[in-house]
């Protein structure tokens, strides 16, 4: 187990470096950074200015380890549309996406697990067919087709939760049951499938034979194997939330990340965008190694090799 | 003596594409009080399907009918009765120990499982009890093996803790299909001896299932033959080799290869023909297609012969080799 971690944390340290590598490069690519930096239509007085500011005039390793250095402490610069630090922008923003995400997972798996299982059990009958079609059904609908009648229910005529904005808990309640909804499918079908393969499995009939109540095998032999792929999809599905509810947040005028990182290339604002970069890739690199380490708690035959 | 298990007109059909299979065609037999029945027959007879049938395992395209079957005083066809009883008094083994064990649960775990939900009593006592099954069949250091995980265990080890595990509730009946199958042939032997001596020590009975009729004449008390999802003869271990009346069994124990009379690399007996199509109803003697005595009249309904403790269902009221040899 020991090695196996050191082994995981070192390859996550490989990875972000390159992430950082590439999300520097992303300004230099640009051809001229100053320029780029500068807007169109800069004078080539604010552009010296620039290159003095930025020290674009020294070598690119020295840039990229000034930049990482100050990245490492937190300093990303300042955003050139909003004129506030980036960092400080990110921080405001972060909490609200990550709330987002959280909420729509728990969602989605509080909606998939039963209907998988359901579904598993149930394989070829009626309730299957029904389970799957609900699960379905979220994927079918357009999501602002969902956040519209969500919005009319909810917001409307039963004034029970707002239609937009950020202030609140309420405020989170219909993004991310549109955004939960949304994802439930893939969840949903990965845990029939693996329930439908566990059920089939030897040890499930091991577990019968002992004369278990029939939820005891379900809910214990079963599920535990088949949650195994799940764990990888959550953290899949947590790193694409997290930088992908672009237009949920803006749906429903949710001041988050996705809706910076939109901003910031609209606006062209390359320290956000950076920043904004490699903060989503750090998060998918550190959520790949959390759920590394929970399969290896879940499948005890990983720990080994 | 009164029987432990009484099965009475056991059927069991399954559905497939093809139509309805009938894998179990009206199977009546008892077993006794810690007495070793082995049930034999060629692949596909149908001796799995009757083992899962006891159990309540059967797959869900499966349904079972009986006229009467109980473990002692209990109905077993009521399937709350029959589960208080599963995994209790009456247990089964596997034939394949690489799979039959949860890789997600340490062994401790999977041992205590069935331990606690039938009998109760605290977490430190089933453990206590699992170490002294484990130690029972013969595994070392058997505390440290409880934390282990299955993938740590070789084939033979994971028999024997699925046999540690059948043993933790003191059962009355253990069911074994075929239970050395999947492993190698000394560790075969381990295992066998391992199930003998165990099952002198605490007196159960044994329901084994085989095809391996060589092994049959080392452990058996009584022995049923199967073919084609019904029993064609029954009689005690001496009844049946000794004087087998019915020329499917005869014609097993001439495929047993014999040290000093089977030549060295020789091919292994087999019997000629195939196995009729268990989808659809079967008339008169499923075996007369294979047989060397079949008569016209094998196509009709055959009758079930009786001898004492001996029964068996054929056309001719002795084996008709035995009766030109004793003519
Ligand atoms: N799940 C199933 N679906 C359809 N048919 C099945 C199923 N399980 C078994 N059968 C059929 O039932 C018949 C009896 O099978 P069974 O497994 O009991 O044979 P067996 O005597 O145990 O053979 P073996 O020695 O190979 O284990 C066979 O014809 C088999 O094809
Ligand atoms: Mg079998």
């Amino acid at each position: 187990m020991g090695i196996y971690l050191a082994k995981r944390i070192g390859l996550a340290v490989l990875v972000a470096l390159f992430v950082s590598i590439l999300a520097f490069g992303l300004l230099r690519l640009q051809g001229n950074a100053a320029t780029a930096l500068a807007g169109e239509g800069a004078s080539p007085q604010d552009i010296a200015i620039i290159v003095e500011t930025y020290g674009l005039d020294r070598p690119l390793v020295v840039q990229y380890a000034t930049w990482l250095g100050n990245a490492l402490t937190g300093d990303f610069g300042t955003s050139y549309f909003f004129k506030r630090p980036v960092a400080e922008l990110i921080v405001s923003k972060v909490g609200n996406t990550v709330t987002l995400a959280v909420l729509s997972l728990g969602i989605a798996l509080a909606l998939s697990i039963p209907l998988g299982v359901l579904a598993a059990v149930y394989s070829g009958s009626w309730i299957d067919r029904v389970c799957s079609l609900i699960s379905l059904m979220g994927q079918a609908l357009p999501s602002f087709f969902l956040a519209l009648c969500l919005v009319m229910v909810f917001a409307i005529q039963l004034r029970m939760f707002p239609a937009s904005g950020t202030g609140s808990w309420q405020h989170f309640v219909l993004p991310a049951v549109t955004l939960g909804y949304y994802i439930t499918p893939p969840f949903m079908r990965l845990v029939r499938a693996g329930m439908i393969d566990a059920l089939s499995n030897d040890y499930v009939r091991t577990a019968r034979a002992k004369g278990l109540p029939a939820h005891r095998v379900v809910l214990k032999h079963a599920l535990r194997n088949a949650l195994v792929p799940v764990v990888g999809l959550v953290t899949v599905q947590l790193g694409l939330l997290i930088g992908g509810s672009v237009v949920i947040e803006s749906i429903f005028a949710l001041d988050g990340l996705g809706y910076l990182a939109y901003q910031s290339i609209s606006y062209r604002d390359f320290p956000v965008l950076q920043a904004v970069v490699l903060l989503l890739s750090l998060v998918y690199v550190v959520l790949t190694l959390l759920s590394d380490i929970v399969n290896a708690w879940l499948d005890p035959r990983l720990r080994v090799s | 003596m009164t029987a432990l298990l009484t099965v009475d007109d056991l059927k069991v059909d399954i559905k497939t594409r093809s139509g309805t299979l009938h894998a179990v065609r009206g199977l009546s037999f008892t077993v006794n009080a810690g007495e070793t029945l082995c049930i034999v027959g060629e692949s596909g007879c149908g001796k799995s399907i009757t083992s899962l049938a006891l159990m309540g395992l059967l797959p869900r395209t499966a349904q079972r009918s009986a006229a009467r079957l109980r473990f002692g005083d209990t109905d077993l066809t009521d399937a709350r009765h029959a589960r208080k009883v599963r995994g209790n008094d009456m247990v089964m083994i596997f034939q394949e120990p690489m799979t039959a064990l949860n890789p997600a649960f340490p062994i401790g775990d999977q041992l205590t499982e069935a331990y606690l939900y039938h009998k109760g009593g605290t977490k430190a006592a089933a453990r206590a009890r699992a170490i002294e099954m484990l130690d029972l069949v013969g595994i070392g250091s058997p505390a440290e093996r409880l934390s282990q995980f299955p993938h740590q265990l070789s084939g033979g080890l994971r028999q024997r803790v699925m046999i540690a595990m059948a043993l933790m509730t003191d059962p009355k009946l253990l069911i074994a299909d075929e239970p050395t199958t999947a492993l190698d042939v000394t560790i075969q032997a381990q295992i066998l001896r391992l199930l003998r001596d165990l099952q002198q020590k605490l007196g159960i009975a044994v329901i084994f299932i085989t095809h391996d009729l060589g092994l049959v004449s080392r452990i058996a008390d009584r022995v049923m033959v199967m073919y084609a999802g019904a029993m064609v003869e029954e009689g005690t271990a001496a009844e049946i080799f000794g004087a087998p009346r019915h020329p499917y069994t005869r014609a097993l124990i001439d495929c047993i290869p014999q040290p000093g009379k089977t030549e060295r690399g020789a091919p292994l007996g087999t019997i000629a023909g195939v196995v009729p199509s268990l989808i659809g109803t079967v008339q008169g003697c499923a075996f007369r297609t294979r047989c060397a005595f079949a008569r016209t009249d094998c196509a009709a309904s055959v009758p079930e012969r009786a001898e004492g403790s001996h029964r068996w269902i054929c056309i001719h009221a002795d084996h008709p080799a035995r009766m030109t040899e004793t003519a």
